[in-house]
């Protein structure tokens, strides 16, 4: 990271040094946040506008003419081949078909999200925060292009009386306000905002392509069955991206994970399936007592 | 009492402004020096901070976010015009939720959870297959990492979870029901007759009727074969397939719950009468007086 001082926008070094703090919190979580020792610094943002690169005919990763060693695909990446069991049928028969996991759109949408998170850390250490809360994510597609904008927003606070952070950097979370709270007071203390991403790209084999448009005959009897290839590309995208999340917690754990799957149909049986997860990384600094017993309550009003 | 036997945990006063600023100092101490390397596999979880903190006062906890899911085929000319059950359909139904369920107890017994909570469920039907998908996060009474007998899945919050729980019920499964019938064909001179008038189209209320009866039964089925007392949370939704509109379609769901205590222990709730003021806006007009 560059220094902070030296890489932020100008307009954003006067806003700093002005005195005054601004904040994102609502006011209850504003009073929550001094009840906690923790003096809100300044609104802290990055951003980070991408644009994705052309993956169409003629690049490396479509059909190929072997399509059991497709060019340009990293090793150790997800892959799993279909062999059509019925030999030569027709030009148009898809004698052959891929689940694909696509690391370079993975590596694009990690680069977009790090870049405008490592902007707001930034912003967050030029202020001499020691963590940001209530942190606020989105990656939105920009007009109708292939461009998409990550986005963060949080605000910077320091611990009255309390030491930087190790390196400097500092910690981020979700949370803000009663939810910080309950979770600090419950020894779970926020390390980062993580998230991931898979990208697996079904390329149908003609059983699957069958089976998702009702055909008969072709190996698909006259009844219903699961559709191997498309659920296993739907597990294993899952799988990826939690298992790429979990690279990012080094034992740490993961806390109000939110997962969500974009699904494109491109033909029948011809999808990418992409699958998001994010949540707050904590780590535990005392052990865990217990919260006050739980009493059912009936409200009158 | 102890968490372990079901009882409830010993109350803890809450934390004073000034314990609470001790403990976010505390906190902030803990992360001012790089962590020693640790290789443990932590937790994900889907939980609320809310839920985490009540599971654990329950004597459970999150392991780690589970998934299923699983796509059933729909033969071609299932959904055209005929009479009765589309039973090809409701198997498919059946078949994809099945799969699902499957694959997330088997992904909850690899982490060794002892069922799933909080299991968010969503089902597409579609001309020519049904997707099914559940995300859960799988738990187990704190510490406990023997691997379970039968693990449950349950669409159940934490909360409910525990409510549940300590009333002497344990979830023991997802129940799940679906039936798709075609709306008989009105005869030419019935549609005639019928086109000027104010009428019931008993076709469609007769289809739906023997829909939601036989969903409702395979539901029951479900929560039988695993040993369940009863079904909870019952969700269902029902009505025409947009893609064929002459095709009516009903779909049960709920977690199956089953009494584990000797008897049920009656929960006494609290009365509360909250002493906040609703909001009252100001309405500017009032000051002109009558």
């Amino acid at each position: 990271m560059a220094d902070p001082a030296e890489d932020l926008p100008e307009a954003a070094v006067r806003r700093f040094s002005s005195g005054a703090f601004s904040s994102g919190l609502t006011v209850p979580d504003f009073a929550a946040c001094l009840q906690l020792g923790l003096q809100p610094v300044g609104l802290v943002q990055g951003f980070c506008v991408m644009q994705w690169g052309w993956y169409g005919s003629g690049s490396s990763y479509m059909r190929g003419a072997n399509p059991y060693s497709m060019g340009g695909q990293t090793a150790g990446a997800y892959s799993e081949s279909y062999r059509c069991p019925h030999g030569y049928v027709s030009a148009e028969h898809r004698m052959w078909g891929q689940n694909l996991e696509q690391p370079w759109v993975e590596q694009a949408w990690s680069s977009g999200y790090h870049s405008a998170y490592a902007r707001m850390l930034e912003e967050a250490t030029a202020l001499g925060a020691h963590g940001v809360i209530g942190v606020v994510d989105r990656v939105t597609q920009v007009s109708d292009s292939q461009t998409s904008e990550f986005h963060f927003l949080g605000t910077a606070v320091t611990v009255d009386d309390g030491p930087p952070p190790a390196g400097g950097t500092p910690w981020t979370t979700y949370l803000a306000g009663q939810r910080l709270t309950k979770s600090i007071e419950a020894g779970f203390m926020p390390i980062a905002v993580v998230a991931s991403m898979a990208s697996v790209r079904v390329w149908a084999y003609c059983i699957t392509e069958y089976l998702m448009e009702g055909g008969r005959g072709w190996g698909n009897p006259n009844q219903v069955q699961e559709v191997e290839q498309v659920t296993k590309a739907h597990m294993a995208v899952r799988q990826l991206a939690r298992k790429h999340v979990r690279q990012q917690l080094v034992g740490d754990a993961l806390h109000g994970v939110e997962i969500d799957v974009v699904k494109r149909e491109l033909a029948q049986g011809d999808e990418v399936i992409d699958c998001t997860i994010r949540g707050n990384r904590v780590r535990r600094f005392k052990d865990f007592d217990n919260v006050p017993a739980p009493r059912p309550t009936v409200r009158l009003s | 009492m102890s968490a372990e036997n079901g009882t409830t945990p010993a109350a803890t006063p809450a934390a004073t402004p000034s314990e609470l600023k001790a403990e976010m100092l505390r906190g902030a101490q803990s992360v001012a020096t790089a962590p020693a390397p640790n290789k443990n596999r932590g937790i994900t979880s889907d939980l609320s901070i809310d839920e985490a903190l009540l599971l654990h006062a329950a004597g459970w906890e999150p392991v780690d976010l589970v998934c299923g899911v699983s796509i059933a085929s729909v033969p071609y000319g299932v959904w055209t015009w005929g009479q009765g059950e589309i039973s090809t359909a409701s198997t498919a139904h059946n078949a994809a939720v099945q799969g699902a369920s499957n694959r997330i107890l088997e992904e909850c017994r690899k982490v060794h959870g002892h069922g799933v909570v909080g299991v968010r469920i969503e089902v597409e039907v579609r001309n020519h297959h049904i997707d099914v998908e559940l995300v859960g996060t799988a738990v187990r009474p704190v510490g406990d990492a023997s691997p379970p007998a039968l693990p449950f899945v349950s669409d159940l919050s934490a909360r409910d979870f525990t409510l549940l729980k300590g009333a002497g019920w344990m979830p023991a499964g997802l129940a799940f029901g679906a039936s798709f019938v075609y709306a008989p064909r009105r005869s030419a001179g019935a549609a005639m007759q019928q086109k000027t008038q104010n009428i019931e189209l008993t076709n469609f209320t007769q289809a739906m009727y023997a829909a939601r009866e036989s969903a409702m039964e395979r539901m029951q089925q479900s929560a039988i074969n695993v040993g369940g007392h009863g079904v909870v949370g019952v969700k269902v939704t029902e009505g025409p397939m947009s893609f064929a509109r002459h095709a009516v379609g009903f779909t049960a769901w709920g977690t199956t719950v089953k009494l584990v205590a000797d008897v049920h222990k009656n929960i006494t709730p609290q009365v509360i009468l909250p002493l906040d003021d609703a909001v009252v806006t100001f309405a500017a007009q009032n000051l002109r007086g009558s």
